[in-house]
């Protein structure tokens, strides 16, 4: 069984599906619309029911010698169902973006100039950004106004902005750091040394301290060791937040883990079968 | 109105201040040339001999999943690692399931290979955006070819060079996760088990990662900028994160110092009040 389309027919299935999608989704909205309430959440119960069902399906069903199984070859038309799901939900959202703001231009409301540059950056954004991926795919011509300009926009606009918003986290946290991380108990004090320790131990300067000003070794602890000398070789802060790290952080991550992932899948059962409230 | 102390002021500092200390401190850093050298930590050596095992033409899978905002810690590590590859004439494939990554990842990957005379479809291949993670991979496992049909040219992948033959997951050596996204748990659970997986995440991310470390499911990791120095260390080149590691070694010094002066400050200001009192 084959969910592959034929390469000779590629271009008559592609539109047949694509004219298809469009009479089930202009279909869908009307017949959700006119559907009594019962009837549109044992609608949406069930599809959400079948597309859980088929995932769970395919991953617990046996598979044979090339690790398939009946429902693998569907995987990939899944894929696409849901690359469509994904573009239509971002479809929506430009629609919803661009009809607010241009509605604040219109209607001159409260600080509509900004409204502005959002519709004439994104505007500009898209219009490089698509003639550039078509570029790529040697589809439209590579001239050297497409280059300079995304280039302007992308490199040096929108990635710039993007990384120093982002460092501004480290001056918040600085502040936040210096009002709030106090010596109030035993455990904040626990903490508080903690963090200094590996703070210190994982960039070079507490390499620096450990074994350039303080002597304590650098090498790995000789077999047969005596406690006091595994423990005189493992003084340096590297190792001490490294001990840290993998004998303290560790399990207290698995732990924390093993809870989130029992918590998701009780999560994800109820989602599959619409014991959330509020799912239609 | 009595006069502050020293320690009121100290607890009501102006956060500006702060903030302009901070600043100054990073500037100060970036532009002293003295470089420190790091200890290599043992998830670095792991994850730097595990791309050493590679023999020449081995299949890897680097999944770049990370935006602008993260350029400070994700761009050094990704640079290393392609240098790294390409120094054992590995041939590599990027994926990513961040649209802004798309972009990114291959304007970085065409600069660092072109100095380096690695050919694109001959040597590596970039298989552009993907949506949906978890879906991808077992698509890959399965039937690649259809699974990600063209590259960012738009050349499909049964026609790529470097890809003739290649049908499935299966067939890569190894998988790297340059991320600060948690996306190495689907790594994990999706990719074939004789895959390796080694892990770029970033400092606030590598923490959780610690566990799979210890389990064995990742092979190595270089966490953040800091890591990215170690591991420029090892292979002998001075890149984006040797230049940073002055900077954030003495931001943190900066930090506990400035925490340990709010304690004592906070102390010296209760001692003074139960005086008063």
């Amino acid at each position: 069984m084959t969910w592959q389309l034929n390469p000779q027919d590629q271009w008559l299935w592609i539109w047949a599906i694509v004219l298809g999608a469009f009479v089930l989704v202009l279909g869908l909205i009307p017949l959700l619309q006119v559907l009594p309430p019962r009837g549109r959440r044992a609608l949406v119960v069930g599809i959400t029911f079948l597309a859980g069902l088929f995932f769970a399906a395919e991953f617990f069903m046996p598979v044979n010698e090339e690790q398939k199984n009946m429902l693998t070859p569907a995987i990939q038309p899944a894929q696409n169902l849901l690359q469509l799901i994904g573009a239509l939900a971002l479809g929506l959202g430009t629609y919803g973006l661009v009809r607010l703001h241009l509605k604040n231009v219109v209607q001159k409301r409260t600080q509509w100039g900004y409204s502005v540059v959002l519709l004439v950056s994104f505007v500009t954004m898209a219009f490089f950004s698509i003639w550039n991926t078509l570029a790529e795919k040697e589809l439209a011509p590579k001239t050297p106004l497409l280059e300079n300009s995304f280039k302007l926009l992308f490199d040096f606009t929108l990635v710039q902005l993007d990384a120093a918003m982002f460092s501004l986290i480290a001056f918040y946290i600085f502040s936040a750091a210096y009002r709030a991380f106090r010596i109030r108990s035993i455990e904040a004090s626990i903490l508080m040394f903690t963090a200094m320790v590996v703070m210190i131990g994982v960039v070079p300067l507490g390499a620096y301290i450990s074994y350039d000003l303080m002597g304590f070794s650098a090498e790995p602890t000789p077999e047969g060791a005596s406690f006091v000398q595994m423990l005189v070789h493992n003084l340096g802060l590297p190792k001490v937040a490294n001990w840290i790290l993998t004998s303290l952080n560790a399990p207290a991550q698995r732990a924390i883990e093993f809870g989130v992932g029992i918590g998701g899948l009780a999560m994800a059962i109820r989602l599959w079968l619409s014991l959330e409230r509020g799912i239609t | 109105m009595q006069p502050q102390t020293i320690w009121q002021k100290m607890l009501a500092v102006d956060r500006r201040l702060l903030y302009v200390l901070l600043l100054v401190n990073i500037v100060m850093f970036l532009l002293v040339p003295v470089r420190m050298p790091a200890s290599i930590s043992p998830p670095v050596q792991k994850f730097y001999d595990t791309i050493e095992a590679l023999q020449p033409g081995d299949l890897v899978m680097i999944s770049s999943n990370w935006s602008a905002s993260t350029l400070a810690e994700n761009q050094p590590q990704l640079e290393a690692v392609i240098k790294h590859l390409m120094r054992k004439k590995a041939r590599f494939s990027i994926i990513s399931i961040e649209a802004q990554s798309r972009d990114i990842s291959y304007r970085l990957a065409e600069r660092v290979t072109k100095a380096e005379g690695y050919e694109y479809g001959r040597d590596w291949v970039h298989f552009g955006f993907v949506p949906n993670l978890t879906v991808a991979i077992k698509g890959m496992v399965t039937d690649l070819p259809n699974t990600i049909k063209q590259d960012v040219r738009g050349t499909r992948v049964s026609q790529i060079e470097m890809l003739k033959g290649v049908n499935s997951l299966r067939q890569y050596k190894l998988v790297i996760d340059v991320t600060p996204s948690g996306t190495v748990p689907i790594w994990i659970s999706y990719s074939p088990k004789e895959v390796n997986i080694i892990y770029c995440p970033t400092s606030v991310m590598a923490a959780e990662a610690y566990t799979y470390l210890d389990s064995g499911q990742i092979k190595g990791m270089v966490t953040g900028a800091k890591g990215a120095q170690e591991y420029e260390q090892l292979l002998g080149i001075v890149g984006l994160a040797s230049r940073f590691t002055n900077a954030i070694s003495f931001s943190h010094v900066l930090i506990i110092t400035f925490i340990l002066l709010g304690n004592v400050a906070m102390f010296m200001n209760r001692l003074a009040e139960r005086r008063e009192a």
